[in-house]
């Protein structure tokens, strides 16, 4: 059963509701909010459903009124006639529609009665339909042939009642053997959808994608095994031959503490030295955090001759068509009307770097914001896709939540219990140098910051982080290798709090987003601990990889709690953003997938290297 | 010098000849044609110079600024509201307003979303704000102190805001409602909010988002006296109808 059908403006305005217009438990909680907040400003429009709590909903716009029509029913019910109902109802109300009127119950209580009773009965048929292709799947063809014609009986006698509907009812017939097939395929698409997303995540092309790969690997190292052989007999032969002549040179026998010394290539400063020399706390000048941006205005310009440039060539092509149309004006966007533009579009975010996954979102879901809108008289489509585009851009990229990381430190300093922050992500995307950034920049505001090295697992790693603790002056709480990281980042919580430590810094270790044993670990380190922020370290430089990274991380912290309170992924730094020129593309994909926000922007090797993202110059810089 | 004035004369002659000769409707429309343009071109100078008579209604996102807006408008909530996607822009005579004799100026009214996604909408409208309200929810108010605080700390350090002394309402709405906080327990909480985030921000130093002006006098606790745009606190109810408060405010500071 449909559990309700709603119709508001864009402002927010509900004009009509059916469960108050012809009763019906009012629903649970409030899905369309949700509904809202988490998929329709998030640029997720092109999606086809949503799901909250037991509910599952459709919607359907008309942008030229501003309207949105959304279904909610429950989700173990797969209501086929859903889309079209929702349709039917978007043509009938758009025309009794007046935005000085916002009361209509008296008006489309009949309407929607009847338009709901037809949709119910259709669908009725094509289940019938379907239940007999289904049954003898050897006589399709036949069969549909039969249904055909029974849909058709059952199609006049509803038109003779409904009027009106008779021509719609007969195109409907005539297209029916399609019809069947396009609706079975419907039903599998809501089977899937009606999962939850993580579900979905899941299953998509996984196993094929892995095998694919595992393959091509095996290949791989069997061709490098060969080589390799070739060239470790080399380099055998080789060291040999330098062994033997080492031999010869240092040939002396009793063990003397001065050959120990000549030995020891290392640099003599190094043990205890060090400590002397960097007992001075490096001082490299203020953290890139708190200067100002001037580029941005360099980049405005930039970006203005860009778009005039790529403005004089769309003139070129089609001058006189779009002349006159945007003289005449007031023509409706159709989707075949947008499609070149987003396609541009599309292709100009890709070579950004984005995701192609995403930018194929983006597309559909500013397609489904502008279908059917007005256009204005002289403006062109693609100016006008463009600033759709703008506009959601900026809307993504515009964090959700706070990201004044301070104001969270000192609160919980007033709560008297220090800040966590722990550092995830893949394997060298640069955890430990940012780390060490955000330590230098935290440190600059009189912040006691202490170090917890949890990355036990990559030799080297402890030492790493000692190095930069040394530098910073600062803490650091280890253990050593092979110890249980989450254990070693509570003891470090528990340590930093005897010692009043405000922020404590956890490095993990990096690792790949589908070594199992490895994120079960992380999930419980970040389960155990609770931390304030669990930071997700990406690099600018991936690509497509940074969908699957993001959804993975994220999917295995759900998947793998053992509490029912699952943490997420709450922010991301961004490294490496000084070598991908105007590749950003990176930090919309990010953003995207996890819906949170560009807390940190690593730019550079010194501790200083550290920004905030400037929203409005990534915007612009994506659509050059 | 002379010949020029001379010349000038033969040129009115001429042309005071040549009207002479045409028809005299076509004179008639044409400078018709001439007043009406001219009329237009003040009127829409008029209109444009009339921008300042907006009010915005903001606040976060469930704090019900879209129940308040058709609460002025038409004095009725309809049929309840869900998130706003838009902004909700209307020009209209306040509905309490309507049986009031005499000229009655009409408002703008602005509701801008309160979304975060949506934040950079509303430096779109406040540089034509006579009066901002700002929307707190008095019965969630715990649970959305750090956000509002937030919200209200960048509106306050804008610059279009304290420049123009553009005075600031803060209506505690839903306290028809037995939980809702009192409007002097709210008004104490932000002002404590307020003083931490000026802390921080100012830590941060310039650089950071949106801090264009400081925030009340340095090494004092901040309080709404310190502000240099008046800022009142009052209390009401959206939904129940009861928002004289944001009525008076409005009158005050856009003249009927």
């Amino acid at each position: 059963m449909l559990e309700e059908l709603l119709i508001f403006t864009r402002g927010g305005l509900i004009l009509w509701s059916s469960c108050r217009a012809l009763g019906g438990a009012a629903l649970k909680g409030s899905p369309i909010d949700a509904l809202i907040r988490s998929c329709l400003l998030e640029e997720r429009s092109a999606d086809a459903s949503f799901s909250q709590d037991t509910y599952a909903l459709k919607w359907t716009f008309n942008n030229d009124l501003g309207l949105v029509f959304v279904a909610v029913y429950q989700r173990m019910l797969h209501l086929l006639y859903v889309d079209d109902l929702l349709a039917a109802v978007r043509k009938e109300f758009s025309q009794i529609y007046d935005p000085k009127r916002t009361f209509y119950d008296d008006a489309f209580n009949e309407v929607f009665r009847q338009l709901h009773l037809e949709a119910e009965a259709r669908s009725e048929e094509m289940k019938k339909n379907k239940q007999v292709t289904g049954s003898r799947p050897t006589k399709v063809t036949t069969k549909t042939n039969r249904g055909d014609t029974q849909g058709s009986g059952g199609g006049r006698k509803k038109g003779d009642s409904g009027k009106d509907d008779s021509d719609g009812d007969s195109g409907k017939e005539h297209t029916l053997p399609n019809g069947n097939s396009k609706m079975q395929e419907n039903s599998l698409k809501d089977n899937s959808h009606a999962r939850s997303v993580v579900v979905k995540g899941k299953e998509n092309g996984d196993p094929n994608d892995g095998a694919f790969d595992v393959n091509k690997l095996q290949k791989m190292r069997n061709k490098g095994n060969k080589k390799n052989e070739v060239a470790s007999n080399v380099a055998k032969n080789t060291s040999k031959a330098n062994t033997k002549k080492n031999l010869k040179k240092n040939r002396v026998w009793d063990d003397t503490p001065d050959d120990k010394k000549k030995l020891d290539f290392t640099d003599p400063a190094d043990e205890r030295g060090d400590e002397v020399i960097d007992q001075v706390v490096v001082k490299q000048g203020e953290s890139m955090m708190d200067k100002d941006d001037v580029v941005s205005s360099d980049s405005d310009e930039e970006e203005e001759d860009g778009e005039e440039n790529s403005g004089a060539s769309q003139k070129k092509k089609g001058w006189f068509s779009s002349m006159f149309k945007s003289i005449a004006g007031n023509n409706v966007l159709e989707k075949s009307d947008i499609q070149p533009a987003l396609k541009a579009l599309k292709d100009r975010l890709m070579t950004k770097n984005v995701a192609e996954e995403i930018a194929e979102k983006l597309c559909e879901s500013v397609a489904a914001s502008l279908e059917g809108k007005k256009l204005g008289s002289f403006t062109r489509i693609s100016s006008t896709v463009q600033t759709a585009m703008e506009e959601a851009l900026l809307r993504i990229l515009t964090p959700r939540r706070s990201i004044d990381i301070l104001r969270d430190v000192h609160a919980a300093k007033e709560r008297g219990k220090p800040y966590v922050i722990v550092f995830v992500g893949v394997n060298g995307v640069g955890k430990s140098t940012n780390l060490a950034k955000v330590a230098y920049w935290l440190l600059q505001h009189n912040l006691s910051v202490s170090l917890a090295a949890c990355d036990t697992f990559r030799s080297g790693a402890v030492e790493q982080l000692r190095t930069h603790a040394r530098r910073l002056q600062i803490p650091i709480f280890e253990k050593g290798y092979e110890k249980d990281p989450a254990v070693v980042a509570k003891e470090a919580i528990q340590e930093a709090t005897r010692n009043k430590s405000d922020v404590v810094l956890v490095d993990t270790a990096g690792r790949m987003q589908d070594n199992e044993p490895l994120m079960r670990a992380l999930s419980k380190l970040i389960n155990l601990n609770s931390p304030d922020l669990v930071l997700f370290v990406g690099e600018a430089l991936v690509g497509n990889d940074a969908v699957d990274q993001l959804t993975k991380f994220n999917q295995k912290l759900a998947d793998l709690s053992a509490v029912p309170t699952t943490r997420l992924i709450d922010g991301i730094l961004l490294t490496k953003f000084d070598t991908i020129d105007d590749k950003v593309g990176a930090a919309l994909s990010m953003v995207y997938i996890s819906g949170a926000p560009v807390m940190f922007v690593g730019c550079g090797q010194s501790y200083t290297d550290l920004k905030k993202l400037n929203v409005k110059s990534i915007v612009k810089t994506l659509l050059k | 010098m002379d010949e020029w004035v001379r010349q000038a004369e033969v040129w009115v002659g001429q042309a005071e000849r040549w009207i002479r000769q045409q028809p005299p409707e076509q004179v008639y429309v044409a400078v018709a044609v001439v007043a009406v343009t001219v009329l237009l071109l003040v009127a829409v100078s008029c209109l444009k110079s009339s921008k300042a008579n907006t009010i915005v209604l903001s606040g976060l996102s469930g704090s019900g600024k879209t129940i308040l807006f058709y609460q002025l408008r038409d004095g009725s909530t309809h049929q309840g509201t869900v998130t706003s996607m838009e902004q909700n822009n209307d020009t209209f005579v306040l509905h309490s307003e309507l049986e009031r004799r005499g000229k009655v100026k009409p408002v703008h009214v602005v509701d801008v979303p309160g979304h975060a996604r949506l934040k950079p909408k509303l430096d779109e409208v406040l540089p034509q704000a006579a009066g901002i309200v700002y929307v707190v929810d008095a019965q969630d108010f715990l649970s959305t102190m750090h956000a509002a605080a937030e919200y209200l700390y960048d509106i306050l350090t804008k610059a279009t805001v304290v420049k123009k002394r553009v005075p600031v309402l803060i209506f505690c709405n839903k306290t028809d409602k037995v939980t809702a906080h009192s409007k002097e327990f709210i008004k104490k909480q932000l002002e404590k909010e307020l003083n931490k985030l000026r802390e921080s921000r100012n830590a941060i130093s310039s650089a950071d988002i949106t801090d264009e002006v400081k925030l009340g006098n340095p090494g004092e606790a901040f309080n709404f006296s310190q502000c240099q745009n008046k800022v009142t606190v009052t209390e009401g109810a959206g939904l129940t109808g009861n928002v004289s408060a944001v009525e008076e405010f409005i009158r005050e500071y856009v003249k009927a």
